[in-house]
């Protein structure tokens, strides 16, 4: 076993290293390469091809060192062993151009052993390596009608397949079955070169994938019996390219139908808002929602109905709502009525006349600024006040003061009146003047959960319930913008005869207080007694800006300080009241503490904050001087 | 036991079923291969390609093999003088001697060839399985080349058939080659040959047979471009 695994590798390597000799003659047998290799000085045998395995030819060489090129010094002679007594015989055709050796059909067996060699005049040049069989020295000419066609591109339009058909070669005879061909296509880039391969394949088409759009690729293909060695030469090459294929046709339709489908919706959109097809607006413009006053319709109000509104806030239907609102709201603390003292407006000269309702509810700037004394902070002085009444008047429309707090009456009442003794005979400070105890626990603004059909308002939640039979209160509480104008309109106008509420909205628009006002009350059911549901409580924080910013410390066109301790019973409020506006027009929720009485001062507008109550459209007519 | 007694019958009932069964199918194709119509028969066309597939494929192993013998294993110099045992058997030299003989003669030259390499194959195989001197993959090579020459040559004897039946060819078919074939398989010519040279003499016959069989099927059987 390992002698002859010896044996076997020195033969190995003895056949190796006598590879490398130059060897005498030429054995054709073997690949192109190692012909060439060999080339010798004598004349030899360059090649022995059959195409078709029905004929075959022989070239021959005559060396280098001889000078036998000539024609007819050398002769071609073979042998056929078809039989033992078999003998040389010449060359069958000659031709001498191509120094070619022609075996045609009769001369051709397949399946036999040839042998071939050159002889010169006396010489003989004979190499054993020079026979061959037909079949194994078969090298097919190359494919014919080489065509492609484009099977599809990847949906990146970077790629695609292509498909390569051809014909057999026309030598071959495959129909009959006589040669039986494989092919090997190759291909590659234009300029590249590298050729790709394809695997051997018998049939007459081969696809090809993945190549990229834009680039030029070349084909070739070659052929070769199956189960055998030798490949023919490469056909001619095709050379094909497939640029990009603008795909806008697909997209241009497209983006048409886009455009032209909203712009139909749009029209469709504008033809129901102008048309304003009340249906469908409801659906198209949903309507805000907008707090409600009970009792109060809004659409009353849009069209301008006031009387009824009057007659609602004024109590109207009796003693119905009064009576039973006190019987009524009389346990619950947190209901209170703004009190407006009769007698003491009417007993206003002139001026307090003129400001009725209207302007107690917007504000009057006598009355505000009286009452803006009194509702600055409790620290300062009501003195303050009356220096500030003279300016005033010029502004009177601008500046209100929302004062709806719910205060604790009876409590405060002595500290109350001594601040208040001069806006006594204003109903709108009445409530204020409680003093700072009463601010303390009371809101600046309060919700009206019910309105009275004396007319007074019933608030919810405060602090005591302040009924009187004379007097009702009502608050409104004052959203940040929230309700504007329609409502408060009819409500002040109302309020003209009756000193309901009285806001004072400081609106710091350009250099002018606008005066808002607020009616609407978001009823909420006076059972609730949570404290501070419905109250809006002013935070007695100190003010980030400064009053230093106003020109006037007297500004503070906001209404109510509170002193720090009310942050222990301030409710939580719903609402939160903005309290100024600082030069920043930033919104302050906390007044500053060192405002001075002058908040009242509506001529200095800037310092004006917020509005903390509604202006209708009319009021604000009356408001912008 | 007498739960078995019961049982008994009806078990040789259901086996005498499913016998007869096949027995009856047997008998269906007894009776079909005798009449020509109302049977399903492959054609002479499928057999064909049946066969000449078969023999194309055989002719890659036997190329396979000899390409491998020929890398492993010095081929000798004197390599084409070598002589084969079919060299008896006379063979069409080429296309045109094989399309001019008769469609008879050409059947039986292949079944000769086949016959005479049923056993040289199959001792080459048991030759090289035991000496361990191929490796896994080539020796099951060389055990499938034997099984096919076998199952190659049953098939042209069906192909043989089936022309005799269709009277495309004479009956005088069967004895003949048997009878040479058998001579050329006793022949101990075989036997000296090496495996390098044995490889070789059956890939030519090899290829030979494919030819015969592709040359036989263009005549027998019409077709495009015959």
């Amino acid at each position: 076993m390992t002698v002859s695994l010896s044996s076997i590798i020195l033969l190995v390597l003895l056949n190796s290293a006598l590879d490398w000799l130059p060897t005498p003659g030429f054995a054709f047998l073997m690949d192109h390469d190692q012909r060439s290799s060999s080339a010798t000085l004598e004349p030899h045998f360059t090649d022995c091809i059959s195409r078709d395995q029905v004929t075959f030819r022989c070239w021959w060489s005559p060396g280098r060192l001889h000078n036998l090129s000539s024609p007819g010094t050398l002769s071609v002679f073979y042998l056929k062993k078809d039989s033992p007594t078999s003998e040389w015989k010449e060359c069958p055709e000659y031709i001498h151009e191509n120094r070619e050796c022609f075996f045609d059909a009769n001369h051709t067996s397949i399946w036999t052993p040839y042998c071939v060699q050159l002889r010169g005049q006396n010489i003989t040049y004979f190499n054993e390596d020079d026979c061959f069989t037909v079949e194994n020295i078969v090298r097919p000419d190359p494919p014919v009608s080489l065509n492609w066609t484009l099977l599809n591109i990847s949906p990146s339009g970077l790629s695609y397949d292509v498909l390569v058909n051809w014909e057999p070669p026309p030598s071959a005879d495959v129909s009959v079955g006589w040669m039986r061909i494989e092919y090997e296509v190759q291909y590659r880039e234009r300029n590249a070169t590298n050729w790709e391969t394809l695997e051997k394949q018998p049939h007459t088409q081969q696809t090809i994938y993945g190549l990229q759009i834009g680039k030029e690729y070349e084909v070739h293909i070659r052929s070769r019996m199956q189960a055998f060695v030798k490949f023919g030469e490469f056909s001619d090459s095709i050379f094909f390219e497939v640029t990009e294929i603008p795909s806008n046709d697909s997209t241009v339709p497209f983006t048409l139908v886009l455009t032209f489908g909203i712009v139909g919706v749009l029209m469709v959109a504008m033809l129901i808002v102008i048309s304003r097809q009340q249906r469908l607006m409801m659906i198209l413009l949903p309507p805000v929602p907008t707090p409600k006053i009970k009792g109060i319709d809004s659409e009353l109000l849009k069209k301008g109905k006031l009387e009824e509104l009057n007659f609602i806030l004024n109590g109207g239907g009796g003693d119905g709502l009064p009576a039973y609102a006190t019987d009524f709201y009389q346990e619950e603390p947190w209901v209170e009525f703004i009190e407006v003292d009769e007698e003491d407006v009417e007993g206003e000269d002139k001026e307090d006349n003129y400001n009725s309702d209207t302007q107690k509810l917007l504000g009057l700037p006598h009355r505000t600024t009286e009452g803006c004394s009194t509702i600055s902070y409790p620290d300062d002085d009501s003195g303050q006040a009356s220096s500030d009444n003279t300016n005033l008047p010029a502004h009177d429309s601008q500046m209100l003061i929302a004062s709806l707090l719910p205060g604790q009456p009876e409590d405060n009442e002595d500290t109350v009146d001594t601040p208040a003794s001069e806006t006594g005979e204003r109903p709108l400070i009445q409530t204020q003047i409680r003093g700072p105890q009463t601010w303390v626990n009371t809101d600046l603004y309060a919700q009206v959960s019910n309105v009275m059909p004396s007319g007074g308002v019933v608030l919810s939640p405060g602090q005591q319930p302040k009924i009187q039979d004379n007097t009702s209160s009502s608050e409104s509480k004052t959203q940040k913008g929230e309700k504007k104008n329609e409502d408060k309109e009819g409500i002040e106008e109302q309020t003209k005869n009756e000193p309901r509420f009285q806001m004072l909205v400081v609106i710091p628009e350009g250099s002018e207080y606008s005066a808002e006002s607020d009616a609407i009350q978001t009823s909420t059911p006076p059972s609730s007694p949570v404290p501070g549901s419905g109250y809006q409580t002013i935070q007695p924080q100190p003010m980030e800006t400064k009053p230093a910013a106003m020109p006037d410390t007297n500004q503070s066109p906001y209404i109510l300080p509170e002193s720090p301790q009310s942050q222990l019973f301030a409710p939580v409020a719903d609402y939160t009241v903005v309290q100024e506006l600082d030069t920043h027009h930033s919104l302050l929720l906390n007044p500053p503490p060192s405002q001075s009485p002058s908040l009242c001062q509506p001529q200095h507008p800037l310092k004006a904050p917020m509005p903390v109550g509604y202006v209708t459209p009319d009021l604000l007519g009356n408001l912008t001087p | 036991l007498p739960g078995r007694l019961k049982i008994s019958p009806l078990f040789v009932a259901l086996v005498c079923l499913a016998f007869c069964s096949r027995l009856s199918r047997m008998k269906a194709a007894s009776i079909c291969t005798n009449s020509q119509t109302g049977c399903h028969f492959l054609s002479l066309a499928n057999l064909f390609d049946r066969v000449i597939h078969h023999s194309a494929r055989m002719h890659g192993i036997s190329n396979d093999l000899h390409s491998e013998f020929e890398l492993y294993f010095l081929p000798s110099k004197n390599r084409v003088s070598r002589n084969c045992h079919t060299s008896t058997i006379l063979t069409p030299n080429g296309k045109e001697n094989a399309q001019r003989i008769a469609r008879e003669e050409l059947t039986e030259v292949i079944l000769k060839l086949l016959l005479a390499w049923r056993d040289p194959l199959w001792h080459f195989h048991q030759n090289m399985a035991r000496h361990h001197k191929f490796n896994n993959l080539s020796s099951n090579k060389s055990l499938e080349m034997s099984e096919m020459v076998h199952e190659l040559r049953k098939g042209v004897q069906k192909v043989a058939e089936k022309m005799q039946m269709l009277g495309i060819i004479s009956n005088s078919l069967g004895t003949l080659g048997s009878r040479e074939a058998l001579l050329a398989s006793d022949s101990p010519e075989w036997r000296l040959m090496n495996d390098y040279n044995l490889l070789y003499c059956f890939r030519r016959d090899s290829n030979k047979i494919q030819n015969y069989l592709k040359i036989l099927k263009c005549r027998i059987v019409p077709e495009h471009g015959c």
